[in-house]
């Protein structure tokens, strides 16, 4: 492990001394337009979120905010009265900000947790185990994923409900909390890279495996775990149909789901863009800066996962 | 726990696969208690928790909980709701979708409450109540508010073309050479050089604003896009209505009209279908790219909303027969079977269409409430906004509606015309080729 | 079956070096590793595999949601072969699954190149991630409002720089692109994050050999970056190809299948059948259908790729 961090910084420090700076330049002006194509639909994002929503129509084509106003942000807090709302051309559908954010935080952390933590599990014994049959039921686990949503959305949606759980925390969660196809996959893939040779030692000296999970695997791919949790937590922060069909009261009611009062209300309607661009704003500004304090991390346990 | 659990799973799933789903039928009736009501427009959600808390000061022992939800996601939810239990106790109902509920018995037949509570039915305006009366003969729901189509006309671009707003109330149309309509669509019609549509040179290729703007192909039943005017030259949409059992789309009548509609965008006089994928027809009205839109009463607050362009309502142009036609669609409040609370339900819904609630709606000028008393009340309201809606009611009491096509399978009749009508109205095909769809359309029915 | 031959292979290649009972001990650790699958396996059997069997049964039966199962035996299968409209959507899904493989990847591993070599800023990293930030269905409202060919605001860049605009969603030879474009834009960032995660775990020793060797940038790529790469670009092409048949969202709140039925893809189809026109039972079948596809498409890849192998043993 030591050497590995001691060796990782040469190849960039001779990369730097490259004499091809025609090729970096051309380099440098890909990874800008990459970012130009990222960033530019965020500022018509924002200069949405900053417009009164019915004078966005006559203004459709200016860059800059059409009637400056905070109201769209307001609407999203729920401050905002129906009639103020109503007056700027919003949606005057009441929603709980703080509560739906409470509610995202407690689905999307639960289940981020489980799923990534159960499927290392899982992985370790696809990857670093040998037992019989490890490859037969990987693919069946593998097969899920080609499953179509749509498919198993309904039986599962019965399933919660002979339960007893709809409308309930632990009824949003537990599809998702067990294991995602997804992180078994992705783990596996990294376990599988892994050397064998720390491992072995450790078996040498007689350690069980639940130490070597935890002690010596867990620790090597701290970095693929951070990204995959950070991954699947995005995903679930964003997750739609199903909070959506088994969460359906309030007090469970996710942010992607009672944001969507701002989208088009009645047939053939237009939605309250100004909201549910500020809404899109503010929705993702959790995740953003769950990016920003582990994003650095991420990067630098990525040097010192150091893989033989 | 996680073995309870799993072993919980394992009995619920195999209690799954062995009786399906079965309904929750028993309910012990009580007036008393909590129930639950579902609506889509958001709009309306003030006047409607109006109505609620009223309801609850009468009844001390029925409190209404009102969920709002979006069109988008109003049916695939409710459904959902059905199949799982969860289904609201009333909700808001639409006629394109009632026929099925009742075939499939989600929803309470409400004939005896409202023989025995005396419900006055002629107080709806005309036809609006017999709507509701499904297959079987019995009614599922009491009548809430209507709509009709009306053409939403941009004012500054009516006085620069030199026509005048009264020409607007008098426009007739016919499928052969369009009439005074197509006239006047054709001089709003303004390219990038500023030519006129019906001056020499104009450039059909390069549009800047559309004499009429355009929201789709318009599926099976065109409610805001072509049944205005097809249904003016005597044709129909089905044998009978309700519960017709044939669809007329082969008619050589119907397909004339639907030439002539999509020969607007081969003029250069409406945006071509491709074009019109995107932004709302409402909004792109709204950004000065057509002049007039016809679209329906319950897009009132939107256009009349946005700020920086005047707009007028005139009445839908008089066809070939002498008379306007417009859509009728009507809404309105239903009972689900699975409800626990069949008393409390009912006299929340007979408060629902009653005067005293339909007045508070009237009040907020949002929609037309059924009531024909609440009706005039709430054109009066909307006159106080500062808007005319005579081009709506207008045709209410002309009685130049008809109804919204109700018959069976209507889910699946929309899957088979939406691409056949996106066909005709993009160009791709002529409307003869309805003539296919329309047998399609009637197989179901066999 | 050859997956796990190989492994064996691999397994006694390791132990034919040093330690010979640390692989004996290995062959039998059943126990253990049912230990470690367990609370992944009651996921697995209560929310993947039941609902998929009930599915299946249903595939066999006519169901409207409401009332109850009736048995039609192969019926549904029969009718769904005589369907122009799922041939046309198994050809539509095709496009696009294309598309949007050759797009993502492509951009994808050109980004996370360029993330590794020549920026390793979190920042940019993070600011390439930004799209995935937002949910599929808002990426698509905001696509579709900004694309529109009337008021949208690409279109009038497109104008002001003097090209024609274009019906992107509209016309039936840019629905599929647009559509493809769009998820692009919306994981092109996060693909590149995996594969760069997996660039990162590339040795550097072996980048430094390679060096020594004199091996030119290319070489170097070609010879040492995409074989050791292979796992994680594996990972990444069998998600993006299996997401990609899967396409949705998109699709849903933007051309709803239309124009026409140039989007009318699969899924989309199976959600059309099943939901709106609420014949459960013939999109269930559908739904088989697409799995067995699918699992074809998945097992070929595993196959000609070798993912389960990494060149690193």
């Amino acid at each position: 492990m030591s050497t590995t961090a001691r060796r990782a910084p040469l190849p960039a420090a001779t990369r730097r001394r490259r004499p091809f700076n025609a090729r970096r330049a051309g380099a440098w002006a890909l990874l800008v337009l990459a970012i130009a194509v990222s960033v530019l639909p965020f500022l018509w994002v924002l200069r949405t979120a900053l417009s009164t929503n019915n004078a966005l129509a006559s203004n459709a084509t200016s860059l800059l905010p059409a009637e400056f106003t905070l109201g769209a942000f307001k609407r999203v807090f729920g401050l905002q009265s129906p009639a103020e709302a109503v007056a700027e051309g919003g949606s005057g559908a009441a929603i709980d900000f703080w509560l739906y954010l409470r509610n995202s935080i407690i689905f999307s952390s639960i289940t981020t947790a489980g799923a990534v933590f159960f499927s290392a599990m899982a992985a370790y014994a696809f990857s670093r185990l040998r037992w019989k049959g490890r490859n037969a039921v990987f693919s069946l686990f593998l097969g899920t994923m080609l499953v179509p949503p749509i498919f198993t959305a309904l039986p599962n949606f019965l399933l919660i409900k002979n339960l007893d759980l709809l409308n309930t925390m632990l009824g949003l969660v537990l599809p998702y909390v067990f294991m995602t196809p997804f992180a078994i996959f992705f783990l596996r893939q990294f376990f599988l890279n892994m050397s064998r040779e720390v491992e072995e030692a450790a078996m040498l000296d007689g350690a069980k495996h639940l130490r070597i999970f935890f002690q010596i695997v867990l620790p090597n791919a701290a970095a693929p775990i951070a990204t995959l949790a950070l991954l699947t937590f995005i995903g679930q922060w964003n997750e739609y149909f199903w909070p959506l069909l088994v969460a359906s009261q309030d007090d469970v009611r996710v942010l992607q789901v009672g944001l969507g009062v701002f989208k088009s209300q009645s047939p053939q309607g237009a939605p309250d863009w100004s909201g549910l661009m500020a809404a899109t704003l503010i929705s993702a500004l959790p995740v953003l800066i769950l990016f920003a304090a582990f994003g650095k991390k991420i990067v630098n346990s990525i040097g010192f996962s150091g893989i033989k | 726990m996680k073995k309870s659990l799993g072993a919980v799973a394992v009995a619920a799933a195999m209690a799954l696969s062995l009786s399906a789903c079965s309904g929750s039928s028993s309910s012990e009736e009580s007036a008393t208690g909590e129930i639950s009501y579902w609506l889509w427009d958001a709009n309306q959600l003030p006047a409607y928790q109006q109505c609620a808390d009223d309801f609850a000061q009468a009844n001390p022992d029925i409190t209404v909980k009102i969920t709002q939800r979006g069109w988008d996601d109003y049916w695939s939810t409710l459904t959902n709701g059905f199949v799982g239990g969860t289904a609201p106790d009333v909700f808001t109902n639409h006629l394109g979708r009632y026929g099925e509920l009742a075939e499939n018995k989600q929803l309470l037949a409400i004939d005896e409450a409202v023989e025995k509570d005396n419900i006055d039915l002629s107080a709806y305006n005309e036809g609006l109540a017999d709507l509701w009366v499904g297959q079987d003969g019995k009614r599922y729901g009491l009548p809430k508010d209507w709509d009709t189509i009306g053409l939403f006309y941009n004012k500054a671009m009516l006085s620069s073309a030199g026509i005048t707003e009264d020409q607007m109330k008098d426009l007739t149309w016919n499928p052969e050479d369009g009439g005074s309509y197509e006239k006047v669509i054709a001089h709003l019609t303004v390219d990038k050089n500023g030519k006129r549509g019906d001056e020499p040179g104009f450039d059909k290729n390069n549009v800047d604003v559309y004499g009429l703007g355009l929201n789709g192909g318009g599926d099976s039943s065109g409610q805001t896009e072509w049944s205005y005017l097809t249904n003016t030259t005597g044709w129909s949409h089905t044998d009978k209505n309700p519960w017709g059992t044939t669809y007329n789309y082969d008619d050589p009548k119907f397909q004339e009209s639907m030439d002539w509609f999509a020969g607007l965008a081969d003029k250069g006089y409406m945006p071509k279908l491709e074009t019109t994928v995107g932004a709302s027809m409402a909004d792109t009205f709204a950004a000065g790219k057509s002049a007039i839109n016809a679209h329906g009463s319950w897009m009132i607050g939107q256009y009349t909303g946005y700020k920086g362009i005047e707009v007028g309502i005139a009445p839908t142009p008089v066809g070939p027969e002498g008379e306007r036609a417009s859509m009728f669609n009507g809404l309105a409040d239903s009972i689900w079977a699975g409800t626990e609370k069949k008393d409390a339900a009912i006299k929340w819904v007979e408060y629902l269409a009653s005067a005293d609630c339909q007045d508070v709606v009237a009040s907020q000028a949002v929609v037309f409430p059924a009531l024909k008393a609440s009706s005039d009340k709430a054109a009066v309201a909307f006159q106080a906004k500062g808007v005319d809606v005579t081009a709506f009611t207008e045709h209410v009491k002309n009685k130049t509606t008809f109804l919204y096509p109700i018959t069976d399978n209507t889910a699946k009749v929309k899957g088979i015309m939406e691409p056949a009508m996106d066909a005709v109205v993009s160009g791709k095909a002529p409307a003869s080729s309805l003539t296919q769809a329309n047998e399609q359309v009637n197989a179901l029915f066999k | 079956m050859t997956t796990l031959a190989k492994h064996s292979r691999s397994a006694s290649a390791a132990s034919a070096s040093p330690k010979p009972q640390g692989s004996h001990r290995r062959l039998g650790d059943l126990k253990i590793a049912l230990l470690f699958i367990a609370p992944a396996m009651i996921g697995f059997v209560f929310f993947y595999v039941l609902p998929t069997v009930r599915g299946i049964y249903l595939s066999f039966t006519e169901y409207n949601i409401l009332g109850d199962p009736e048995w039609v035996g192969m019926d549904n299968y029969v009718a769904i072969a005589a369907d122009p409209l799922f041939w046309n959507s198994l050809a539509v899904t095709g496009q696009y699954v294309f598309l949007n493989i050759l797009l993502q990847t492509a951009l994808a591993l050109g980004l996370a190149l360029l993330m590794h070599n020549v920026a390793k800023s979190t920042i940019i990293r993070g600011t390439l991630l930004l799209p995935y930030l937002m949910s599929n269905v808002i990426a698509a409202l905001l696509w579709f409002w900004m694309l529109d060919y009337q008021i949208g605001v690409v279109n009038q860049f497109i104008e002001w720089s003097g090209l024609p605009r274009v019906a992107f969603f509209g016309s039936e030879a840019w629905a599929i692109p647009t559509q493809a474009l769009i998820n692009t834009w919306r994981h092109m960032g996060y693909t590149a994050l995996l594969i760069f995660a997996g660039l990162q775990a590339i040795p550097s020793h072996v980048y430094e050999v390679a060096k020594l060797d004199g091996a030119s940038a290319f070489q170097t790529f070609r010879k040492i970056t995409i074989p050791l790469l292979r796992p994680v670009l594996v990972l990444v092409l069998v998600v993006t190809v299996i997401g990609s048949f899967q396409v949705f969202d998109t699709v849903a709140v933007t051309t709803a299948g239309g124009p026409v039925n140039a989007t009318r893809v699969i899924q989309y189809y199976i959600y059309q059948r099943a939901f709106t026109e609420s014949d459960f039972g013939y999109g269930s079948a559908i739904a088989v259908i697409l799995f067995l596809i699918l699992a074809l498409v998945a097992f070929i890849q595993m196959k000609f790729l070798k993912g389960n192998e990494s060149d690193l043993d």
